[in-house]
C-alpha cells in the first residue's frame, strides 16, 4: 500500500459488503481499483465501515467528499434474528386465527430426528402478544364482518400493556381488501406513537395466511434494529463528509436508498449472496459470457447460483435463520461443503468430509487457534496449494505443521495412507460433494451444467474451480479480477430496483386485458412512488411486468413475463408459462392455467463501474517463483510456477501446471488447462487444445 | 416374515479398497438416487407426487439389496425391497436384458397398496457382448387413480382389495426396450385418468433411465469390477456401523402396546398393535405377535409397511451419520404373524394403511424409549386426520377439496413437544384457510391450538389443533364429507412420569343446532349452514408435572398454552360465529 499526497477529486464509487467474518471493500476511481478486507465488527458493524473510509483516505488519498456512490450490503437484519436481538413484536390477527404464526404448515424438515424442534418462528410473537380483532373479509374481497372498534381497542390495550416495540398486522384476505389493516394501523399509530407497524397487505400482499404472517412478523421484528443502524451509519457518513446517498443491497439483487430500505427491512436479508451472484453476472457480461454457474466457496459452506442468459434466477421463498420465509431473493443454493469442512473417519472406517465444519473459531488446524481436526483448508496447505504466509488478504498466516499433524493423526494414520495421499483424498471428496451439488442445482432447474461457464468466488473458489470443471465436464472457468471480494464488487454493478406485487386470482381464459392493465397500472404507481423517493435523475430506466402463473388446481406457480402491449398477450402468457413448466418440470399438460399474482419491477441502471486494474506493463513479468505442489488429480509433487495475478498482461497465455496468486485469492491451473486475461480483466481458463 | 438375512462379509475386499474412491462412489450413488427422485418428482403430473412427495427412488444390487435410496417421506423407507425381491424371484437377473422394464402393484406380492406402482429396470454396463447387468434401478409412485370403487382409489369403506383398483402381479412391461402394448391397453382401460396414469409410469421409467446413464458413467470412470466390489464393501460397512450402534444399546426385550381407534366399519372395536423389540448381539428383532387379527376395513397393512416402520425406528435410534443403504437393514428382522392387521391374508383391503404404519412406528419407538432415552421422546399423537369434501356449487361447478391435519409431538428430556406437526412416517402440509376458501364453498371460522391438549409434564407435549369449517349457501343440495381420524379413544402416553396427550375429538353441528359426534371415522353429507369442528390429539408429556419450572408455568398461562381449569371443549361449538 503506497500513500498518495494529494487527495483524489474524481468520481469515486465504494461498495462495502459485510459478511460474518470479513468486511470487504471495493473502491473504484477513474484511474484504479482498491480492495480492502477488514475484520467484521460484530457488536457494531458500522465501525468497520468507518474504519474502511479512514484507510481509504490514509492509504489511497480518497477524499470522502469525492465519493459519488456509496453502496452497502449488510447482514444487520440476519444477525438480529440469529442473535434474537430484534424488537418485542405484537401480532394482530383476525378473530379465531391467533395461532397461525405458530401452527404454520405442519411439515418438518428433519425426517429422522425424533426430537423435533419448532419449524415456525412462534417466538417472534408468543401467545401473550398475539391479539385478535373481530372482522372478516371473504374470498372475493367483500367485507363479511366490519372491523369491530371495541375489539380493536381491547387489542391495542393488551399490546400497550405488553410494551411491544413493533407490531405486525396480518388479517385474512387482506391482500384482496387492505382497508381493515389500514384502519388497524391508523389506530395503532395513534395509540402507540413511535411503535412501527408492518401490515401484511403492504409487506407481502399474496394469498396463504401463514406465509404472509411470517414475513410480516419478521419485517416488524427487524424494523427498529435496521432503522437504528442505517440512521447511525447515515449520520456517521455525513459527519465524515460523505455526501453520496447511502444505498443498500436487497436480497432480490437490486439497490434501495437507505430511507426506503428501512421501510421494508425484510427485503434486506441475505444481501451478501445476492451481491455475489450479481458480481459473477457482471464479470461474465464484461467477458462476453452469459451462461454462468457461480460457486462461492466459504468457510462452512458454498453458495451456488445459476445465471441463464445474463439473468440470475429469482426464487420467491428463502430461508432465514432456519425458517422458510416468503421474501423474493436471488436463487442461491447453499451446500454444506467449504474450506472449513471437517475430514473424519466414520464407524465403518470410511473417510468423510463435512457436513460439520470447524467454522471461523477455532477454524482449521492450521489457523493455530486450537482446532485439532483437519479441514479442507489444511489439506490445501499440505498439498502446497496455498501460501501459508499470506492468507485471507494477508490478514492471517497459517501454520503448515499443524495442518500436517492434524491430517496425519486423524486421517492418514488410521487409514494407512501417507499424509499427502490423505490430503489429496480430502480434496477429492470435497470436490465430489461440490460437483454433485452443482449438478443437482442445475438439473433441478432444468439446465445441463456442461453448457455453462464456472465462475469461482470467494478466497477459496479458485482452488476448486478446475477440479470441479473436470468433474462436471465444463470446459471453461472464468475467474473475476477480484474473486475474494466479488460481493462488494457486485454492489457497484447492481441497479436501483423496486418490486411491487399484488394478488390477481383469475383463470387466464377469464382474464380481461382492461383489468390486467388497471391492476398493473396500480402496481406501477406504487413502484413509481418508491422510485421517486430515490431522487435519481438521468439514469436508464427499465420496467418489467411479470405474472405468477400455475395450472388450475396446482398450488405452485412460476413467474413469467407478461406484455399487455403485444397482440394475443394472454396467449403469449400461457405459452411462456407452458415452456417454463416444460423446462422446470419436464412436461406440460395443455390444461387451463390461472394467474395468481402480478408484479412490476422498476429498475434504474447506474453507469457501469469498471472494477478493473491497471493492465500489466508487459508480458512475461508475472512469474514470481516456484513452489512444490501436489495438484489434485496428480500423484507426484512438481515445482509449480507461481504467478502474480496483477502482473499478467493482456493477451498473455499461461499454461498449467501453475498457481496464480493475488491478495484476495489463489487459483489452480492444473496441467491440461491454460489461462488468459479476457474482458473485464477476468481470467478465462480453458482446456488446452490437445 | 423374516427380514433380509446378513450375508457373509468380505473382509479382504474392504481392506484393500481405496477409502477415498469408496467415499466418492458412496456419495455418487446417493446423488444418483437423488437425481432419480428429482426426475421422478419433476416429470410426474399427479399433485400427490408433486406436492405430497409420495414417491421414491432406489438403486439395488443384483441380489436385491438397497444400494442408495431417496425418499422425501419415511413411509417409503425400504418400501421397494419387497418389490425388487418379488421381481427377481420371478425373473432371474441373469436372464434380464438391457431395456427390460418390470412392473407390479400387488400388495400381496411385493407391493404396498394399489396406488403404489413399482417399476424396476436392470442397469447394464459395457457394450455389445460384454454388456452385463451391474445393478437394478427401482422407483415407486403413488398414482392419483388406479381404478376401483371411488375416484382416487382409497375407498374408506372397502372390504376387499377388488374394490380398491387394478391389481398387477410382477410382470414384464417392456422387453429389451419394446413395451407390451397389450398390458398398456389393459392398464389404460382400468383407471379413470389413463393419460396421467401412463404419463406418471413413464416418469418412473425416465427416473430409472437416468440412473442407468449415471451408473454407466460411474462404471466407465471407476471400472465395472471396482464399482461392483465397492458395492459390497459399502453395504458391509453400513451393516457393521449399524451393528456397532445396536451393540451399544442394552440387550433385552422391550415391549409396548398401543391402539388404533377402529377400522371405520366396526366402530367400537379398538385395534391392538403390540410390539416386542429384542436387541441382542448387534441384531434387532421386531415381533408384532399379539397385534389384532386383520380387520374388515381398509387399514390392514402388508409387511412392507412394518418394514418401513422398523427401518425408520432403527435409523432414528442409531447414528444418523451411518450411510443409508441396505447394509443398515441387514441386522433387522421382523415377525409379522399371518392373518393379523400387520400381515393380512388376501383379499383383505389395505388402501388406508398409513394410519397403521404410523401407529406401528410409534409403538416400536415407544418400546425403545427406555433404550435410547436421549433419542426417543414421549409418544407423538401419531395422528394424521384425513378429510375430504366434494359436491356441486349452485352454478353447477363441481368442487373437491381435502385436508390432512397433524396433532402434537411428544415432549422429550429438555424440550416441550412441538404443536401441530407431522411426525414419523408421513410429512404432509395442511391447507391454508385462504387456499381452501378460494377453491371451495367452505368457510373456516376458527383455527387455533387447543389449550391444555399437550400432555402435562416437566416438559409439555405438543398441542393439537382445532379447526372449524362452515358449509356455505353456495352448495347445491348437500356435499359429501369423509373424516378418517385417530386418537379419538386412546391417547398418546406420557414418558418418565409425563401425562398422556389430549384426545382428538370432532363433531358436526347441523344448521338446525343438532350435534353429532364423529366416532373417529365417518362418511356423511353436509348441507349449507352445517359446521364441522375437528380437534387433533396432543403429544405425550415428559417428566412429572410438579417439576416444571415455575417461570415456564407462568409463561404457559400467559401464552394460553394451558388453562388453569379443565376446558369444556363442547362449549366451543357454539362460539366463533
Amino acid at each position: 500500500m503506497t500513500g498518495n499526497t494529494t487527495l483524489s477529486t474524481g468520481a469515486v464509487s465504494i461498495g462495502i459488503d459485510i459478511g460474518g467474518t470479513f468486511t470487504d471493500v471495493v473502491c473504484v476511481t477513474a484511474a484504479e481499483t482498491h480492495i480492502l478486507k477488514l475484520p467484521t465488527t460484530r457488536d457494531d458493524p458500522g465501525r468497520a465501515v468507518m474504519a474502511a473510509l479512514d484507510l481509504l483516505r490514509e492509504h489511497y488519498a480518497i477524499a470522502p467528499a469525492s465519493i459519488t456512490s456509496f453502496v452497502h450490503g449488510t447482514t444487520i437484519a440476519t444477525n438480529a434474528v440469529l442473535e434474537r436481538k430484534g424488537a418485542r413484536v405484537g401480532l394482530v390477527t383476525t378473530k379465531g386465527f391467533r395461532d397461525i404464526l405458530e401452527i404454520g404448515r405442519q411439515i418438518r424438515r428433519q425426517m429422522y430426528d425424533l426430537n423435533l424442534r419448532p419449524e415456525t418462528p412462534g417466538w417472534l410473537a408468543p401467545g401473550a402478544r398475539r391479539v385478535e380483532v373481530t372482522e372478516r373479509i371473504d374470498a372475493d374481497g367483500n367485507v363479511l364482518e366490519p372491523l369491530d372498534a371495541a375489539s380493536l381497542a381491547a387489542a391495542i390495550a393488551t399490546l400497550a400493556a405488553e410494551k411491544v416495540e413493533a407490531v405486525a398486522v396480518a388479517l385474512l384476505f387482506s391482500f384482496l381488501a387492505p382497508e381493515h389493516e389500514h384502519q388497524v394501523r391508523a389506530a395503532l399509530e395513534a395509540a402507540l406513537p413511535g411503535v412501527p407497524v408492518s401490515i401484511s397487505s403492504e409487506v407481502d400482499p399474496v394469498f396463504r395466511e401463514y406465509e404472509r404472517t411470517v414475513v410480516t412478523a419478521f419485517d416488524a421484528y427487524v424494523k427498529p434494529v435496521v432503522a437504528r443502524y442505517l440512521s447511525n451509519l447515515d449520520s456517521n457518513l455525513a459527519k465524515a463528509g460523505v455526501a453520496a446517498p447511502l444505498q443498500i443491497m436487497q436480497s432480490r439483487g437490486g439497490l434501495a436508498g437507505g430511507e426506503i430500505a428501512r421501510q421494508r427491512p425484510v427485503r434486506l436479508f441475505l444481501s451478501g449472496p445476492a451481491a455475489g451472484a450479481i458480481g459473477g453476472r457482471t464479470a461474465g457480461r464484461d467477458a462476453g459470457l452469459d451462461n454462468l454457474i457461480t460457486i462461492d466457496v466459504g468457510g462452512t459452506s458454498s453458495d451456488i447460483a445459476l445465471i441463464d442468459q445474463g439473468r440470475v434466477l429469482v426464487k420467491s421463498e428463502t430461508e432465514i435463520a432456519g425458517y422458510q420465509v416468503r421474501v423474493p431473493m436471488l436463487d442461491v443454493t447453499t451446500l454444506g461443503a467449504g474450506g472449513g469442512s471437517l475430514a473424519w473417519i466414520d464407524g465403518g472406517g470410511g473417510l468423510r468430509v463435512g457436513p460439520q465444519s470447524a467454522g471461523a473459531d477455532p477454524g482449521p488446524a492450521c489457523y493455530g487457534r486450537g482446532g485439532r481436526e483437519p479441514t479442507v483448508t489444511d489439506a490445501s496447505i499440505v498439498l502446497g496449494l496455498l501460501d501459508p504466509a499470506y492468507f485471507a488478504g494477508g490478514t492471517m498466516t497459517l501454520d503448515p505443521a499443524l495442518a500436517w499433524q492434524a491430517i496425519e493423526e486423524r486421517v492418514a494414520r488410521p487409514l494407512g495412507l501417507s499424509v499427502e495421499a490423505a490430503a489429496l483424498g480430502i480434496h477429492r471428496i470435497a470436490n465430489a460433494h461440490m460437483a454433485d451439488g452443482i449438478r443437482l442445482v442445475s438439473i433441478n432447474r432444468g439446465y445441463d451444467p456442461r453448457e455453462f461457464v464456472l465462475v469461482p468466488l470467494g478466497g477459496a473458489g479458485g482452488l476448486h474451480a478446475v477440479p470441479l470443471a473436470l468433474e462436471l465436464n465444463i470446459n471453461r472457468v472464468l475467474v473475476p479480477r477480484y474473486p475474494g471480494v466479488l460481493a462488494a464488487a457486485g454492489l457497484l454493478a447492481a441497479p436501483i430496483e423496486h418490486e411491487v406485487s399484488g394478488a390477481f386470482l383469475t383463470a387466464i381464459a377469464d382474464a380481461k386485458i382492461a383489468d390486467l392493465t388497471d391492476a398493473l397500472a396500480a402496481l406501477d404507481r406504487r413502484a413509481d412512488t418508491l422510485m421517486q423517493a430515490e431522487r435519481i435523475q438521468g439514469l436508464r430506466r427499465e420496467r418489467l411486468t411479470l405474472a405468477d402463473v400455475g395450472y388450475m388446481g396446482q398450488s405452485h406457480y412460476i413467474e413469467v413475463p407478461i406484455d399487455l402491449a403485444a397482440s394475443d398477450a394472454l396467449g403469449n402468457l400461457y405459452r411462456a408459462f407452458e415452456s417454463a413448466h416444460q423446462r422446470l418440470n419436464g412436461h406440460k399438460t395443455n390444461a387451463p392455467a390461472k394467474i395468481v399474482n402480478l408484479r412490476v419491477v422498476h429498475r434504474a441502471h447506474r453507469p457501469p463501474v469498471s472494477v478493473g486494474a491497471k493492465p500489466s506493463e508487459g508480458q512475461g513479468l508475472s512469474l514470481k517463483g516456484r513452489r512444490s505442489v501436489l495438484f489434485p488429480g496428480e500423484t507426484v509433487r512438481i515445482d509449480a510456477a507461481l504467478h502474480d495475478r496483477a502482473l499478467i498482461a493482456d493477451g498473455e497465455r499461461l499454461v498449467g501446471p501453475a498457481i496464480i496468486e493475488q491478495t484476495d485469492s489463489t487459483t489452480l491451473l492444473p496441467s491440461g488447462w491454460s489461462a488468459e486475461v479476457t474482458g473485464g480483466a477476468a481470467l478465462l481458463i480453458s482446456r488446452s487444445p490437445s | 416374515m423374516t427380514g433380509p438375512t446378513p450375508t457373509h462379509r468380505n473382509e479382504t475386499a474392504g481392506d484393500r479398497f481405496d477409502p477415498i474412491t469408496l467415499e466418492v462412489i458412496r456419495h455418487r450413488l446417493d446423488k444418483i438416487a437423488e437425481e432419480m427422485q428429482a426426475t421422478l418428482l419433476k416429470s410426474s403430473c399427479s399433485p400427490i407426487v408433486k406436492e405430497g412427495l409420495d414417491a421414491s427412488a432406489s438403486l439395488f444390487t443384483l441380489d436385491g439389496t438397497t444400494l442408495a435410496q431417496a425418499c422425501a417421506i419415511a413411509i417409503h423407507l425400504g418400501t421397494l425391497i419387497p418389490a425388487v425381491a418379488a421381481i427377481i424371484a420371478k425373473f432371474p437377473v441373469d436372464q434380464m436384458r438391457e431395456g427390460d422394464i418390470y412392473i407390479l402393484n400387488d400388495p400381496y406380492c411385493g407391493g404396498t397398496h394399489l396406488p403404489d406402482f413399482a417399476i424396476v429396470m436392470p442397469i447394464f454396463a459395457g457394450a455389445g457382448q460384454n454388456a452385463r447387468p451391474i445393478a437394478l434401478a427401482a422407483t415407486m409412485t403413488h398414482h392419483q387413480d388406479v381404478g376401483g370403487k371411488t375416484a382416487g382409489s382409497v375407498p374408506t369403506d372397502s372390504t376387499e382389495i377388488y374394490q380398491e383398483g387394478i391389481r398387477i402381479p410382477p410382470v414384464v412391461w417392456a422387453r429389451a426396450g419394446v413395451f407390451d402394448e397389450t398390458l398398456t391397453a389393459v392398464l389404460r382401460l382400468n383407471v379413470r385418468i389413463p393419460d396421467i396414469f401412463i404419463g406418471d409410469l413413464h416418469a418412473q421409467v425416465a427416473a430409472c433411465k437416468i440412473a442407468a446413464v449415471r451408473l454407466g458413467e460411474a462404471a466407465e470412470k471407476f471400472g465395472h469390477n471396482a464399482l461392483l466390489a465397492s458395492f459390497s464393501v459399502l453395504l458391509d460397512r453400513a451393516e457393521a456401523m449399524t451393528r456397532a450402534a445396536l451393540q451399544k444399546l442394552p440387550a433385552g426385550t422391550y415391549r409396548a402396546v398401543d391402539f388404533l381407534d377402529n377400522d371405520g366399519i366396526d366402530i367400537d372395536r379398538r385395534i391392538r398393535i403390540e410390539v416386542a423389540v429384542t436387541i441382542k448381539d448387534g441384531m434387532i428383532h421386531f415381533d408384532l405377535t399379539g397385534s389384532s387379527p386383520q380387520v374388515k376395513g381398509p387399514i390392514n397393512c402388508v409387511p412392507s409397511g412394518s418394514l418401513a416402520a422398523a427401518c425408520f425406528a432403527v435409523r432414528a435410534i442409531t447414528d444418523p451419520a451411518i450411510p443409508n443403504n441396505g447394509g443398515c437393514f441387514r441386522p433387522i428382522t421382523l415377525t409379522l404373524p399371518e392373518g393379523t392387521i400387520v400381515n393380512p391374508r388376501a383379499p383383505a383391503p389395505v388402501n388406508a394403511r398409513t394410519a397403521t404404519i404410523k401407529r406401528v412406528t410409534n409403538t416400536m419407538l415407544k418400546a425403545l424409549a427406555g433404550v435410547a432415552p436421549d433419542r426417543v421422546p414421549a409418544p407423538n399423537s401419531g395422528e394424521l386426520l384425513v378429510m375430504a369434501w366434494g359436491g356441486q356449487r349452485r352454478d353447477g361447478r363441481m368442487f373437491v377439496t381435502g385436508e390432512l391435519l397433524a396433532g402434537g409431538a411428544g415432549a422429550g428430556n429438555g424440550f416441550d413437544g412441538v404443536d401441530a406437526i407431522e411426525t414419523d412416517a408421513t410429512n404432509c402440509m395442511n391447507l391454508p384457510v385462504e387456499a381452501m376458501e378460494l377453491d371451495a364453498p367452505i368457510r373456516v371460522r376458527r383455527w387455533e391450538l387447543v389449550a391444555g391438549s399437550g400432555g402435562d409434564g416437566q416438559f409439555l407435549g405438543g398441542r393439537g389443533q382445532l379447526k372449524e369449517y362452515e358449509v356455505l349457501e353456495d352448495v347445491a343440495g348437500t356435499m359429501s364429507y369423509s373424516h378418517r381420524g385417530e386418537r379419538h379413544f386412546v391417547a398418546a402416553d406420557g414418558l418418565a412420569g409425563g401425562k398422556p396427550g389430549g384426545l382428538a375429538r370432532s363433531w358436526i353441528t347441523r344448521a338446525d343446532g343438532r350435534e353429532e359426534e364423529i366416532p373417529s371415522k365417518i362418511v356423511t353429507r353436509l348441507g349449507p349452514g352445517d359446521r364441522v369442528v375437528i380437534t387433533t390429539a396432543g403429544g405425550g408429556g415428559y417428566g412429572s408435572p410438579e417439576s416444571r419450572d415455575a417461570d415456564a408455568v407462568r409463561r404457559d398461562i400467559a401464552d394460553g398454552k394451558v388453562l388453569p381449569a379443565i376446558v369444556d371443549r363442547a362449549s366451543t361449538s357454539n362460539s366463533g360465529s
